[in-house]
């Protein structure tokens, strides 16, 4: 599948408030730790090598699920399949909360979720809607029922 | 660099809604070709394929950093996403007609995750300001028991940092008459946020969490929303003036919700 990698590799170097260097393991048998530097951009997760300007991989934070495995071990999980998690190992308890908290909050949907959210509650309090003065009241991303929506399409060939 | 695509093809095929999809005309970069190819926008992603029920992804998009504009030397329905940078591409569009144009052009300037952030600030500022009034009026009551609820009460806004501009408003600009006939009209970079400390997201059900920081990625919001306004204005003060046409019949009614939120 083709991807803007020049323009997604330019997004890695933009200034990021989370970025460190973490232990990173891959999901697979037989990984081990690898020391990264770990940088949140957006609804991403990009990882490189220490001292290296492009990233190895980018992972988008989206439907995945992210746990701590221990004081100082998080994990994150894709696809639904809950045994294969990438893990993150943190130098405190702290920095691996931190991390937790704002990969949860970065996902695209989380957002989507809360904006929905502030949008019913302002309107409730003031009768207005706050969307309307900036004119997307009526995008179907901003909707109130977007998250009854069912999208399903079979991918499973790809 | 990898992508892991798989990924990117589970949040595509998952029950989270899609924002837009159909068929556009994409250019074939270097050529002067275009393709028909089915697109789908979920979030900040514009994946394609050649149709609608094909199980192969071409490729996708991803929407951050770019600007959405108007390509009228392209064609009357044309438009471009221009990735500002050294090296940086620019993907060319055409839509078939200008109710898709018009469409496609509204659903991917708000794609960002950088505009979600910056829209999900200020709302969240609103409603801080809301719940506030709300708090004050019913102070002013006696002391009656029901509606002060402690546990609704929000965690104030902690650290030094100015993070909400008072005085600075984003609403609407002046309303420019700037038809779409113009050439250089719908621009809009991807928005960078401003520095924010303690930012706090109320999820669906319970107290506001203490909320960690948004990624940051420089930004000056009103430049970029008042080019966004400039564009929408026109549709805005349409709205307002239906309203305030119908909010006189209204005014008999009690308790209808002018806006109906679904």
């Amino acid at each position: 599948m083709r991807f803007n990698e020049k323009e997604l590799v330019s997004l890695s170097r933009q200034p990021s408030e989370k970025a460190a260097e973490l232990g990173m393991r891959g999901p697979k048998k037989g990984d081990v730790v690898k020391k990264r530097l770990v940088k949140l951009v957006v609804n991403f997760l990009f990882y490189f090598r220490t001292d290296e300007e492009e990233p190895i991989g980018a992972l988008l934070l989206e439907q995945c699920r992210v746990e701590k495995e221990d004081s100082q071990t998080f994990s994150i999980a894709f696809l639904d399949e809950a045994e294969k998690k990438y893990l993150f190992e943190c130098d405190s308890e702290e920095q691996c909360g931190e991390w937790i908290d704002c990969i949860i909050k970065a996902s695209y949907e989380f957002m989507r979720k809360n904006l929905i959210f502030y949008r019913t509650e302002i309107h409730r309090l003031t009768g207005k809607d706050p969307l309307e003065q900036y004119g997307i009241s009526d995008e179907t991303r901003f909707q109130v029922s977007n998250g009854l929506q069912l999208m399903t399409r079979d991918t499973s060939s790809l | 660099m990898k992508l892991h695509e798989k990924i990117l093809m589970h949040y595509l095929s998952c029950t989270s809604p899609v924002d837009k999809e159909g068929y556009l005309y994409k250019k074939k970069e270097r050529t002067a070709t275009y393709h028909r190819r089915w697109f789908v926008l979920k979030a900040n992603l514009l994946f394609y394929q050649e149709r609608p029920a094909d199980r192969h992804l071409l490729g996708v998009i991803v929407l951050e950093g770019c600007s959405v504009r108007r390509s009228e030397s392209d064609g009357q329905f044309a438009f471009s996403l221009v990735f500002e940078g050294p090296g940086l591409r620019t993907y060319r569009f055409s839509a078939g007609d200008y109710q898709t144009l018009e469409s496609w052009l509204k659903a991917l300037l708000s794609a960002s995750h950088c505009y979600l952030s910056s829209l999900l600030t200020d709302l969240q500022r609103q409603y801080e300001e809301a719940k506030q009034q709300q708090r004050s009026g019913e102070l002013h009551h006696s002391s009656s028991v029901g509606t002060f609820k402690q546990s609704q009460f929000f965690l104030p806004v902690q650290g030094s940092s100015a993070v909400v501009r008072e005085g600075r408003s984003l609403s609407t600009g002046p309303v420019l008459n700037a038809p779409l006939g113009s050439s250089k009209v719908v621009t809009k970079k991807s928005p960078k946020l401003w520095h924010r400390r303690n930012a706090h997201v109320t999820p669906l059900n319970g107290p506001a969490p203490l909320y960690g920081e948004w990624p940051l990625v420089g930004f000056d919001p009103l430049e970029e929303f008042s080019k966004l306004h400039d564009y929408y204005g026109q549709e805005v003060k349409r709205t307002r003036e239906e309203w305030l046409r119908s909010r006189q019949a209204e005014e008999e009614r009690s308790g209808g919700d002018l806006i109906n939120l679904g």
